[in-house]
């Protein structure tokens, strides 16, 4: 468990120093404070506005980290064949790829705490600038809740970067299949909402509706912890959604990881 | 003699090679081997050196030992016990032919975390990086970024994280590459004090002179497996490690 942790908080350490981070950090800092000046065009819809904004930065800010930095602090590990420095003392290959992703997760923690710290701050100082009347429907609970269940979204794609980067040999591929699982994990809602109920006309084989059921048990369903809208109008989100929400997103990563191990275990490296 | 009986000394095997075939799937699904069987044991306390031509199979063979790789054929064991257990491998330290250590973190956050690892206490892994520091001659670079070391720097910061949790065990592949004379000589005199406080070094290397200066026994790696193995103290001469080695070579495995 010790040497566990070692690696996790070596890989956070790496992260840290990663310029990618600070980038993140001024852009995302830029983008809140203006939501606030912004804002102030639309006389109606301050708050809304605000959070709009805020959350969305905190949704892209997020989604920065499994897309720069647990890529590359995970595949540049094999490319660069950093994964000896680790390897070639006595910890096992699940220590490793555990470690790695509760490195790379205390990361995507740390950011989007502080882009929640951000917008709050935002809201402050939108009541202070316009007055407290245009702040009615803001609710922290549902703005917490909605952060939270996007950083589960994100733990879930930083657990399949660490699939990929276990099965591929370049950090490019990588990319392009952790790429692919995200839009397909956005898209798929809707593509079996089509499927479904398809307009009236249109017919779709047996096969292909059988084939879109199948991959939306094996792609996760991050569009399910997209609560940005909500939160934005302020409605918090049901406790049982959530509980239903978070559960998915744990079993999902333990599956993700316990296949990443098998195989990681099983590779060559160097 | 001890007493009345002569009790004759017995050398355990620290590091076993046995019949170790090692095929690779090369492009297009092409079959690539690097180790055609790979009989090898290093006792307890010798320095052993691999040399060989490229592409002999010595890094291979290091990559099998460290369980990076597993073996297509046969059976590789650290005292004993596979090295794709983990914990086999508490006994050993890896230099690379390529030290590839974190490039944005310092040469002390490695230590620190080599020390972790080692279930060091924060005084004893400052301690040891101190010492360890000034036995690389890296005592001043110890909080500067490792990209910002040349590659004879690397080599010896990597040496040091190596030898951070004093193992039993060293394997060193192409330690000497990328170090000028004085470099040289400071990792051969390390390897010596280290071998003299009785632990076991495996080194390959392409530097015959240095190979033929170190170690108790030489084996001369080609085609994947070892040719020959020499004894230290039989090479007289200047230079006959080379004729020999090339001579083997030239004639392939018998």
């Amino acid at each position: 468990m010790n040497k566990l942790w070692s690696v996790a908080f070596l890989t956070f350490k790496e992260g840290l120093k990663h310029r990618i981070l600070y980038c993140v950090f001024i852009v995302a800092l830029l983008a809140m404070t203006l939501s606030v000046l912004i804002s102030g065009f639309f006389m109606r819809d301050i708050s809304k506005i605000i959070l709009d904004f805020c959350l969305a930065t905190i949704s892209i800010g997020g989604l920065l980290v499994p897309f720069f930095l647990g890529i590359t602090l995970l595949a540049g590990d094999i490319d660069k064949r950093t994964v000896v420095t680790i390897l070639s003392r006595d910890i096992s290959r699940p220590q490793y790829i555990l470690g790695k992703y509760i490195g790379i997760s205390l990361l995507t923690g740390m950011i989007m705490a502080f882009f929640f710290a951000a917008t709050i701050i935002a809201i402050q100082g939108g009541i202070l600038l316009y007055g407290e009347h245009y702040f009615k429907s803001y609710s922290l609970l549902a703005v917490f809740s909605s952060t939270l269940l996007n950083y589960f979204g994100i733990s879930i794609l930083n657990a399949v970067v660490v699939l990929w980067c276990s099965i591929t040999t370049t950090s490019f591929l990588a990319t392009l299949l952790t790429l692919a699982t995200y839009l397909v994990g956005h898209l798929m809602d809707d593509v079996v909402r089509f499927i479904e109920s398809p307009p009236p006309g249109i017919l779709i084989s047996m096969p292909l509706q059988k084939t879109v059921q199948a991959t939306q048990y094996i792609f996760p369903n991050l569009a399910a912890f997209d609560h940005k809208l909500s939160a934005a109008h302020g409605i918090p989100i049901p406790f049982i959604q959530f509980s239903v929400l978070t559960s998915y997103a744990g079993v999902y990563i333990v599956a993700v990881l316990s296949l990443s191990i098998v195989l990681f275990t099983r590779r060559d490296l160097c | 003699m001890q007493g009345f009986f002569y009790v004759p000394m017995i050398k355990i095997k620290h590091l076993v090679f046995d019949n170790v075939k090692k095929t690779y799937t090369a492009d297009l699904g092409k079959k690539k081997t690097a180790l055609t069987g790979l009989t090898l044991s290093v006792l307890e306390g010798e320095v052993f050196g691999i040399v060989g031509p490229n592409g002999a199979g010595k890094s291979t063979a290091l990559k099998i030992l460290t369980g990076f790789i597993r073996p297509s054929q046969g059976k590789v064991t650290i005292c004993g016990h596979s090295p794709q257990i983990s914990s086999s491998l508490k006994k050993v330290g890896y230099l690379p032919e390529n030290p590839c250590l974190y490039e944005h973190l310092t040469l002390q956050d490695h230590l620190s975390f080599a020390g972790q690892l080692a279930g060091y206490s924060k005084e004893k892994t400052r301690e040891r990086s101190n010492n360890l520091l000034e036995l690389v001659q890296l005592d001043k670079s110890g909080n500067q970024s490792i990209r910002r070391f040349s590659k004879g720097m690397t080599q010896r910061a990597a040496l040091a994280y190596a030898l951070f949790h004093e193992p039993e065990i060293l394997i060193l592949d192409e330690p000497m590459s990328g170090l000028d004379p004085v470099g040289r000589k400071l990792v051969i005199d390390i390897i010596n004090n280290y071998n003299q406080q009785g632990n076991t070094v495996l080194f390959c290397s392409h530097i015959l002179t240095d190979v033929e200066r170190i170690c108790d026994r030489i084996g001369i790696m080609h085609q994947g497996q070892l040719a020959c193995v020499l004894k230290g103290e039989e090479l007289g001469g200047a230079n006959e490690l080379e004729s020999i080695f090339l001579k083997t070579v030239s004639m392939g495995v018998q």
